[in-house]
Parts: C-alpha cells; structure tokens; sequence
C-alpha cells in the first residue's frame, strides 16, 4: 500500500504541476483582472486598480465588439446549421455500404490536418481571386459577367466567402463523429425491434433518432468550442490589416486589446480579460442549454 | 440471359450512385484545390495570373521551392516547428502516460474530479489563459527563447493526452500488473517495464495528434513567438505571404504554402486510418 501511494504522488506530480500553473492559475488570474483597469498585460498587480463591473459595461457598449459577437453568432448559427447537414448527410452516405468509403473519408478530413494559413491561402487564390479564381472563370465560362466581376474579398462577400471556406473544412470533423455513432450502433437492436414487431419509421424514431441525438450534442459542443477560438480565419480574411470590422471575432478583438496590433485602440488588459471571462461564460451557458435540450432520449455512447 | 444478371455488388452500388456524386463532387473540390496549389507552385507569376497555372507551358519551375525554402525563412519556422512538435510530442506523452495510469488504475480520492477537470480545461477558450502566461513569460525573461512555445505547447497537450491515455489503461487487462507482482516487481517498475511498452499503440495515435496539432497551432505561436527566431510555421507562412504579395512573386508563394501543408499530408496519407480512428475514440469520449 505504502508503494502505491509513492507511485500515485510520483506520477501525478509532474502534471499537476502543469496543470496549476498552465491553467489554474492564469484562469483565476483572468477571472481578477476582469474587474480591475490594467493597462499592459505585463503590469505589476500593485498598479492595477479595482473598476468592478466597468470593464464589462463598457465592452458591451463598444460597437466593435459588439460587431464581433454579431460576427461570432452569425458563424455559430449559420456555419452550424451548414456544416451538421453536411457532416450527417455524408455520414449517412458513407455509412451506407458505398465502395471507397475510407478514401472518401480521408479526403473529407483533409482540411483539417492542413495549417489553416496554408488552406485559407488556397481559398483565398484559387477559388476567390477576382482574376483568376475558380469562381471567376466558371461564371465567365457560362457568361455570367457581373457575376465574374464580384469581389469575394470586400463588401458583404467576404464574410460570406470566410464562412463558406471554414465550413468546407469543418465538416470532415463532425462527419467522423456522427460515422462513430452510426456505426457503434448495435445492428441486432434493429434485429429484436423487427421481431417485437416495430416498423421502420419507429425503429427511426426510436433508435436512431435517441442515438444521433448525443451524437448531435457531442457535435454541437465541439462546435461551439471551435467557433469561440475563432481567429486565425478572421486574420487571414482581414490581411494585410490586423482586423477588419467584417470579418472580427472576440477572440481577434481580445487579442488587438491585449497584444495591442497596430490598428485598433488602446493597449487594454483589464477589457481584454473581461472579453475571455464574457467567452467562457458564453461557453459555460451554451452547454447548459445542450444539457437541457439533449437530456431527453439521451443515449450514453 | 447472363448480361442481365448484375452482380449484387454492382446493382447495390448503382442504387448508391446518388450518394457517390455527391460525395465524389466534395472530394474532386478537395483534391482540385489542393493539385491547383501544388500546379501553381511550379507555375511563374504571369502563368498564374493568366489563370494558367496548370498548363506549365514554360516548364516546371522548382527554383520557386529554392527561393521560397532559403530566401523567406520559411526553412527557419519549418526546423522551429519541427522542434516544438518533437521534443512537446514526447514530453506531453512522458507526464501524461504514468499519471493516466494511476488514474485508470487507483483508487483514490480526488480522482474523478481530476478526470473531470481534464474535459473542463479542454473547453475553456484559450483567451482565459494567455495573458498570465505571457505576462509571467515578460517577467521571467523568457519571451523571446523557445522554451516558452515548448512548455505550453507541452502543457495545452496534457488534457486530451491524459483523457485519451486514461481511457487506454482502463481497457487494458491487468493479467501482466498481476504477474509482475507475484514476480515481486513494484508497481512503478510494472508500469515502465511492462504497461508503457504495452500502450505503444495509444502512444503512438496520440502523439501524432499532438505533433499535427502543434503544426498546425496558429494563436500561441503569434502571442508567443515575437522573432522569426522562435516563431511557428503558422504565423511565419503568414508574414510569407504578406512579404510576397509586395514583390509579386506568385510562385513562391505558393511553393511556400506546400512546403508547409505537406508534412502533416503526408503523415496523414500514410497513417489515415491511425488517425481517423484516434479522433473518433477521442471525440466521443470527451
């Protein structure tokens, strides 16, 4: 017994200590910047001064940020909607005994084994360049010369266009989690429900549709995750400039606030802890109302 | 009589001709952006411009690769990258194995809540832990040597590392533990003799997550990293292309876009299925 207590200390220690001084420290240490004016991030705390609430109030009322969650909602929401249809509807398709599965699965997920600079890049020329991109030379091809004029990178276009290339490149992600799920699914459950006497649809409703539900939950919160952190996508739609109104996340304003990039305002610690604190408790309440919703007919996988 | 009579196989595949366009469109897209890129990096910046990237009609031009690789430091971010991915690869897996087996294995208290606190740390923002850090990294004097990069890198590894490795040892029989005890080994000495050899395969699947991840990290690297002495492929492709795009020189560009995507391409081509399925176990437990 004595060993094993040796063994529990020994082999916890080293991550505990990475673990305290990775996360729980700078979290706490976040949580009490939020309510302080700290100007550079790297100030000693006995030149910070306590505000309360200030940084939060005035964040609220700064347009820019408020753009930047209009952005961050527009993206959860719309790029949600987009990118579960597809992951399910490919997921459904590849699960359903087509030859080449794996190299359609591998060739979905590409995208995200590739440095987001490298396929922003690619987007960004070969299918949005306004003189010689793909969509360029299609709506030339078919004659189509205002459409062939457009410019994907400037105006309302290029929000979309960044929505559409970061979508193209989530799915291949979810579709693999909802694949899992669809083939963990036990085929003699289907079995025992035919010989009980159940139809298709109630085999669908009943077992399919309880199982794809914490599928979706699971999706649904990874997703969530993904398009909080948003940010080396809205730098790559914005560059040359640090940031552009169209295309800012909370994550690019926070880091503009803290890291202080040429264009933006002033140098603000304080405000840009209260950004972080704002994100995690975005976080923290999207995965309650999951809870909620997907308590029901939830199926432990 | 014997034309008429498809083969099974063939009858089930047709019926499934709808999904297979639909797939195979997504797929020729993927594949086509990726071919045009690889074209155009051996295209010259007329060519391309011209929308020609793919025809080559002054041959292949390599030199691009040259200039990209020594003139634009993309050979200094692609050893930096190289390093924090190795070296953090290792070490995330040397502080993670030992301490997932204790948790797979011993009871004790505390150790559902730090389970749990590993799936919570994997859901904060990122932007909750930054400033501190970089903060202690002013402080320390350390925020321009590569040790900063490499110990996050290490420690952002460690929650997914652990959950993964844990679920790993749970799985594990402990047959082995229970002969190396009657033999009268301790059980620190069963774990490095005989259980962290045994869990190769989950060491392996998760250390080429963490190296892919660390390739392609982007937000740590670009507060972190203020030289191109320190500095990730990520951030460093980007100031690539803002310096090319001044000169004009297409072809470089591009060629130093594929010298960054084809590591983890080519990791991925030859170990598909490892990390297909590395993900999915991952991505339902968490």
């Amino acid at each position: 017994m004595k060993q094993d207590k040796k063994m529990i200390v020994c082999f916890l220690a080293p991550l505990m200590i990475f673990f305290v001084g990775l996360y729980i420290y700078p979290i706490v240490r976040t949580i009490i910047m939020s309510f302080y004016h700290v100007e550079a991030i790297s100030d000693p705390i006995s030149t910070w001064s306590f505000v309360g609430l200030y940084n939060f109030k005035e964040l609220l009322n700064t347009t820019i940020f408020r753009q930047s969650m209009i952005n961050m909602i527009k993206i959860w929401l719309m790029g949600g909607v987009a990118v579960m249809f597809f992951a399910i509807l490919f997921a459904v398709i590849l699960t359903s005994g087509v030859k080449a599965k794996n190299f359609y699965r591998a060739v979905i997920y590409i995208p995200n084994i590739v440095n987001a600079v490298a396929i922003s890049t690619m987007w960004i020329n070969f299918v949005y360049n306004k003189r010689f991109g793909l969509l360029h030379t299609f709506f030339k091809w078919i004659g189509a010369n205002n459409l062939a004029k457009m410019d994907y990178m400037n105006g309302t276009a290029k929000f979309y266009s960044l929505l559409v290339a970061f979508c193209f490149g989530s799915v291949g992600y979810f579709m693999l989690i909802v694949m899992s799920g669809i083939e963990q699914l036990p085929g003699d459950m289907y079995e025992a429900a035919t010989i009980d006497g159940a139809t298709k649809p109630k085999q669908f409703r009943y077992i399919t549709l309880p199982l794809l539900n914490g599928v979706l939950k699971t999706c649904l919160t990874f997703w969530t995750i993904a398009v909080i952190g948003f940010f080396v996508w809205s730098q790559m739609w914005s560059a040359p400039l640090p940031s552009d109104v169209a295309t800012i996340t909370p994550v690019v304003y926070m880091y503009n606030l803290a890291f202080g990039s040429l264009a933006n305002a002033a140098r603000d610690g304080g405000m840009a802890a209260a950004v972080g604190v704002l994100m995690t408790l975005v976080v923290l309440v999207v995965f309650q109302v999951l809870n909620l919703i997907f308590k029901k007919d939830d199926v432990e996988i | 009589m014997k034309k008429k009579r498809m083969s099974s196989e063939a009858r089930k595949q047709l019926r499934l001709l709808p999904g297979h366009i639909i797939v195979g469109i997504w797929c020729a897209f993927t594949l086509l952006m990726l071919l045009w890129i690889v074209c155009a990096s051996l295209s010259t910046s007329p060519e391309i411009m011209k929308g020609q990237a793919m025809l080559f009609k002054s041959g292949l031009h390599f030199d691009n690769y040259v200039r990209a690789w020594s003139l634009n430091s993309i050979s200094t971010y692609f050893m930096n990258s190289l390093v924090y991915g190795l070296i953090s690869m290792v070490a995330s897996v040397l502080i993670s194995a030992p301490a997932a087996y204790v948790l797979a294995r011993c009871v004790f208290k505390g150790n559902t809540t730090i389970k749990s606190s590993f799936v919570v740390a994997m859901s904060i923002p990122q932007i909750m832990i930054v400033m501190p850090l970089f903060s202690a990294a002013v402080r320390t004097g350390l925020s321009n040597s590569k040790i900063v990069l490499l110990i996050l890198y290490t420690g952002m590894a460690l929650p997914y590392t652990t959950t993964f490795l844990t679920a790993f040892f749970t799985n594990q029989s402990k047959v082995y533990e229970e002969a190396a005890a009657i033999d009268g080994a301790t059980p620190m000495q069963t774990f490095w003799k005989i259980m962290f050899p045994l869990a190769q395969p989950g060491l392996v699947t998760v250390s080429i997550f963490n190296f892919m991840n660390v390739w392609n990290e982007y937000f740590l690297s670009m507060i972190f990293a203020s030289s191109q002495k320190t500095m990730t492929v990520g951030p460093g492709l980007k100031s690539v292309l803002t310096a090319m795009q001044y000169t004009g020189d297409w072809g470089g560009l591009f060629a130093a876009v594929v010298i960054v995507f084809l590591p983890t391409l080519l990791i991925f081509i030859f170990l598909s299925r490892t990390i297909i399925n590395g993900i999915t176990a991952g991505g339902i437990k968490g």
